[in-house]
């Protein structure tokens, strides 16, 4: 998704670019059963470290939020919370097939179908679920868009609120998050998108 | 003559206070009005007075010899001190106090309290130095006595010490007048180089213990904690700044300037167990004790007072080694003391009067609503654990030094010990009082007004003024020292310069700006940032409201607990005094029961009187 | 260095030299531990690549003005404690503040992250403080028996002093030959002081949500790590002032720093975390009786 800000990069921001993609912190919160492909990718053998990706315990210091694998509508009410309280720039990875289309429990009456109905999705990576090669390759490819400065997904929740706001109120009705993420949009200058 | 005024005027104040107490129950502002003005004008006096050092006043004459008052050096150091503070709680109480008049005689009290220990700094023969020291006494306690029901009880707990301790100085009084003929301090330190070992140890321990319980040292510190604690707050910043620090004054007149420095050596059974050494134990228990069950306590005025005898350890490890730094520190450090103690207990006195408690339990987040009151318990507990700029840190240096460089490692570690413990709870206090989650029931408290906030914003300022020019106190703890028998310390307006090493406190504080400022810088690269709500915190998914707190106030050192808890509950103390009274209420159980009421019994004890009267004069069997 | 135009330049370039040298540990702390656990590990600087990453965030987020000063004061007290700690060629400072002062100042940062933590309103971080100034009665009593005790020996509070008497006759004067076991007690004090295990219950990441770090995201976060590795250099360099003879030159200073460090890793590597209480107990037990045998040595033989 290439635009026209792209080309207008400056030296700066391309060095920051290369330098922030070098380190980035998952959050360590498992939503799903998916997770059980994390502590291979973590240890010896694929050793996730050697790209800067390490695990971190808490939202406000994760740069990257693993969906990793079915998203019950409990689960999403928390994963919105912590993914609205995160320090922007982040990124969602929606990890395994269920996050894509509902995978193993497409006809489930508790589980979304489609993660990014309700966040920004930076990248999916299929399988049911993915290899610790495969996220390695993920991984890979998530640290190649930063570098090339298309990974903006995370301004895309401020600009079209009102979508992602409709979803999550048919999924599971209101929530007290205690912050305005309009207002927050306004104060850090994330323009909304002109309907 | 400003000497004579700092006498009379609080007798004064006092009159006039006692006085008008029926229109003060209809109209406060008459009695305050009389004491700011009244206190003002003492402290003017106080500041006039510098030059009159040396001269000496003849009061009436009694038992033969003329009541005699002066002002020295020292006595100076003391009468500004004293001052100062009065000035600024009785500025403080009025805002504090609130109209009901719940204590007319308040400022009554103040004035007897300060003339008493004007008296006692002023005093130049042991005579008047004994009757001050009771006036003294007497006016705290009814200073002390104003507060809830538990006041009335713990100022009694005061009082017994202060009846023991006037009556061992009684003794010293009676058997250094019988010993040398005079009451007048010259006349005693000249006579008593001239005593045997023996003469000087009964003397020294009859005059020193009630220095000694009058400052709280442990072990006669039992009843400084329940008193303080449970007065007006405002009284209990009063009396933890100065009024335990007259025991001290005791302690530097009488063991430096009258029976002369060379006696904490020499008084003792040898080199390794004489004066010096026990004081300094004392002092390090002192210290070192008392701190570490201040973290305890989850009364913030407990806390606190628990402190003040931890520091008053300080004052005496200085003192003990009689060394030109340590004197010095301990000299400063009453200064020092007096500063940020009070401002402590103003802020937790500022907190009070708007959410109308000090338990550490229940209070939380006040940062946002009080922000005068946190910035002063900042300041003041800065200066408590004694780290620069403030300065705590500058006699804390001086003490550490004097105490490395003489020879006593272990002293020292005591005395970091102590700072150690000194950290922790001064973290505890402001963490429960203005940091963490702020309750529901206090979303409308807001900032205490003119009359509280001056003296919190003046003390701040001379904590860290003073820190960073030590010089302008020490050139009176100069002073002093010559009067001492010390060398004097060879201050700066910034620190010391010595032989052994320089302190620079403006360079350590300007280093100290300069890289907060460069820290600044750095925070101003990054990004921006947006201030949000404590609700919006991380609590692993969960959603936070107003009903559930979400703190940590309880328990803060549970490890510290979990260690010290079997200890705590021994404090040996604590477990004597309360033998003690058990015994005492048991013997007065038994000796009750001679006075049976009725008449026959008293007739036979009258005819039993007679019997042995006769007896013991006739010789008959 | 120490007057006149060098100074000015050194007195600049210092905090930039210090925090090279402190993403060099860093990483190879990192890279170090990885190879022991038969990984690869990241890159030497990758500390500079998370500072980067979190000074370049753009939504900070923030619980008050407490919490911003904090953070300033927290890199502001480990700069100030930094100027003040001799390294080869630079001691100006030392005029002018002893180790007493060094002693006090660096509770400066601490404090101003406890303050800001406090404001965080995260009983996670509360517990973190607490635990980190429980901590303090155990590593720092014994480092400071060990400091009163050399300086004691030597007659003077000045780390430039003691240094200097280290430097006198080589190795045999180092302090941890003369008096090892000062210098070995020490050793264990400063495994507590850099807070790696196993006394590194401050942080506790699976139990306290990292302690103090829990609310601290972006820019707040890059703070505490630009001092946390400027901080390693600092309690590196004091501990090898007092024990190790200070250094000659810059040569020496950073292979000592790195052998120091690699001490230091070591133990971490292998060893899990004690509970509080247990590390108290740990330390009133083993290091604080050994330091304190150690200064009653130094009494019966010197003064």
């Amino acid at each position: 998704m290439a635009d026209t800000e792209l080309t207008q990069r400056g030296a700066w921001n391309k060095v920051i670019a290369n330098l922030k993609k070098r380190s980035l912190w998952m959050l360590h919160y498992c939503t799903g059963c998916g997770a059980v492909e994390l502590p291979p990718t973590m240890t010896s053998r694929f050793d996730m470290e050697r790209f800067g990706i390490m695990p971190m315990v808490t939202p406000r210091q994760a740069d990257i939020l693993l969906i990793t694998g079915y998203l019950s509508v409990k689960t999403l009410k928390r994963v919105i919370l912590i993914y609205e309280q995160m320090v922007a720039p982040k990124y969602v990875v929606g990890f395994g097939s269920c996050t894509i289309n509902g995978g193993m429990y497409w006809n489930s009456y508790s589980t979304i179908k489609s993660l990014d109905q309700y966040l920004p999705v930076e990248l999916f990576l299929a399988g049911c679920m993915p290899r610790p090669e495969a996220i390695v390759t993920g991984f890979n490819a998530l640290i190649d868009r930063i570098d090339r400065g298309e990974a903006n997904s995370w301004e895309d929740y401020y600009k079209n609120y009102d979508f992602y706001h409709k979803n999550q109120l048919h999924a599971f009705g209101e929530i007290e998050t205690h912050h305005d993420i309009k207002s927050d949009g306004r104060y850090f200058g994330i323009a909304e998108a002109q309907r | 003559m400003y000497t004579q005024a700092l006498l009379f005027l609080p007798l004064i104040g006092f009159g006039l206070s006692a006085l008008l107490l029926g229109t003060a129950r209809r109209q406060q502002a008459i009695l305050k009005t009389i004491a700011l003005i009244g206190f003002l004008a003492i402290a003017a006096a106080a500041a006039l007075a510098g030059p009159e050092t040396g001269s000496l006043l003849q009061g009436p004459t009694l038992f033969g010899s003329p009541l005699t008052f002066g002002l020295t050096d020292l006595s100076w150091y003391f009468v500004l001190m004293v001052a100062g503070i009065s000035l600024l709680t009785v500025f403080f109480s009025i805002g504090a106090l609130r109209e009901s008049g719940s204590y007319p005689m308040y400022y009554a009290w103040l004035f007897a309290k300060v003339f008493g220990m004007f008296g006692v700094v002023l005093a130049r023969d042991l005579l008047s130095f004994f009757i001050m020291w009771e006036i003294m006494s007497w006016a705290t306690y009814f200073v002390m006595q104003q507060g809830r029901q538990e006041a009335r009880t713990a100022a009694l707990g005061y009082l017994v010490y202060a009846i023991v301790a006037g009556m061992v100085l009684l003794g010293g009084v009676i058997m250094l007048r019988q010993s040398t003929g005079s009451f007048d301090f010259g006349a005693i330190s000249a006579a008593i180089k001239g005593y045997s070992l023996g003469a000087t140890i009964v003397a020294l321990v009859l005059i020193l213990v009630p220095m000694l319980i009058e400052s709280a040292v442990y072990p006669v510190h039992g009843w400084l904690p329940d008193s303080y604690a449970s007065t007006e707050t405002s009284i209990t910043a009063y009396l933890s700044s100065i009024s335990t620090r007259i025991g001290v004054y005791g302690v530097v007149l009488f063991v430096f300037v009258i029976f002369g420095i060379k006696v904490i050596d020499s008084v003792g059974f040898s080199s390794h167990l004489n004066l010096r050494s026990i004081l300094l134990v004392l002092a390090a228990l002192t210290a070192v004790l008392p701190t570490y069950t201040a973290l305890f306590q989850h009364d913030a005025k407990r806390l606190v007072t628990w402190h003040s005898i931890g520091q008053g350890g300080y004052m005496l490890l200085g003192l003990a080694t009689a060394s030109t730094l340590g004197t010095a520190g301990g000299l400063f450090h009453i200064f020092n003391h007096l500063t940020y103690v009070s401002l402590i207990v103003f802020s937790i006195a500022a907190v009070e009067y708007r959410t109308g408690t000090t338990n550490l339990n229940k209070l939380g987040g006040l940062i946002v609503k009080q922000p005068v009151a946190f910035l002063g318990m900042l300041f003041g507990i800065i200066g408590l654990a004694g780290i620069p700029p403030m300065n705590g840190f500058v006699s804390k240096w001086f003490i550490y030094r004097s105490l490395i460089l003489g020879g006593y490692p272990f002293i020292a570690l005591a005395a970091f010990i102590a700072t150690v413990g000194t950290i922790m709870s001064v973290y505890k206090l402001i963490h429960n009082m203005f940091l963490g989650q702020l309750p529901e029931r206090y979303d409308n408290v807001k900032e205490v007004g003119f009359w509280m906030q001056v003296p919190i914003l003046i003390l701040m300022a001379v904590v860290l003024v003073t820190g960073i020019f030590p010089g302008l106190i020490l050139q009176w703890v100069a002073r002093i020292q010559t009067i001492m028998g010390i060398s004097p310390i060879a201050y700066t307006l910034t620190g010391v310069q010595s032989s052994a090493g320089d302190l620079n406190m403006a360079v350590v504080s300007a280093v100290f700006i300069s890289c907060i400022v460069v820290a600044a810088v750095i925070f101003l690269i990054g990004g921006k940032r947006r201030i949000v709500s404590q609700y919006d915190n991380y609590a692993a998914g969960h959603f936070l409201s107003k009903d559930v707190p979400y703190n940590f106030n309880y328990h803060f050192y549970s490890a510290f607990e979990h260690i010290f808890d079997p200890l705590y509950q021994a404090a040996p103390v604590k477990t004597t005094e309360r033998n003690l009274g058990r015994l005492v209420s048991i013997t007065g159980d038994y000796i009750r029961r001679f006075f049976t009421g009725q008449i026959n019994t008293y007739a036979a004890y009258y005819v039993a009187a007679i019997i042995v009267v006769l007896v013991i004069l006739k010789g008959v069997l | 260095m120490n007057s006149g135009l060098g100074l000015i330049v050194w007195i600049i370039a210092y905090p930039f030299v210090s925090f090279f040298l402190g993403v060099l540990l860093g990483g190879y702390g990192r890279k170090f531990t990885a190879r022991i656990q038969r990984r690869v590990g990241p890159s030497w600087i990758q500390p500079f690549y998370d500072v980067i990453k979190l000074m370049s965030k753009k939504t900070n987020v923030s619980h008050g003005y407490m919490h911003d000063v904090a953070m300033m004061m927290l890199v502001g007290g480990t700069l100030l404690t930094m100027y003040f700690v001799p390294v080869p060629g630079f001691h100006y400072f030392s005029q002018f503040g002893d180790y007493i002062v060094i002693m006090y100042v660096m509770l400066v940062a601490p404090l101003g992250m406890a303050l800001g933590v406090g404001q965080t309103a995260n009983p996670n971080g509360s517990i973190g403080i607490a635990r980190a100034l429980e901590m303090l009665a155990g590593y720092e009593v014994t480092f400071v028996l060990t400091f009163i005790g050399m300086a004691m020996k030597n007659g003077t509070t000045s780390m430039y002093d003691l240094m200097l008497a280290q430097q006198a006759g080589g190795m045999a004067t180092w302090a941890i030959v003369t008096d090892p076991l000062l210098g070995i007690a020490a050793l264990f004090a400063l495994q507590g002081m850099m807070n790696e295990k196993p006394f590194e219950v401050i942080v506790a990441p699976h139990e306290i949500a990292t302690g103090p770090m829990t609310e601290m995201g972006g820019k707040y976060l890059g703070m505490m790590f630009i001092q946390h590795l400027i901080n390693l250099v600092v309690e590196l360099t004091i501990y090898m002032n007092l024990f190790l003879g200070g250094a000659l030159n810059w040569f020496e200073y950073v292979i000592k720093l790195f052998v120091l460090f690699t001490l230091v890793m070591s133990v971490n590597a292998v060893y899990g975390r004690f509970r509080t209480d247990s590390a108290l107990r740990f330390y009133w037990k083993l290091p604080l009786p050994m330091a304190a045998l150690g200064v009653i040595g130094i009494m019966i033989r010197g003064i």
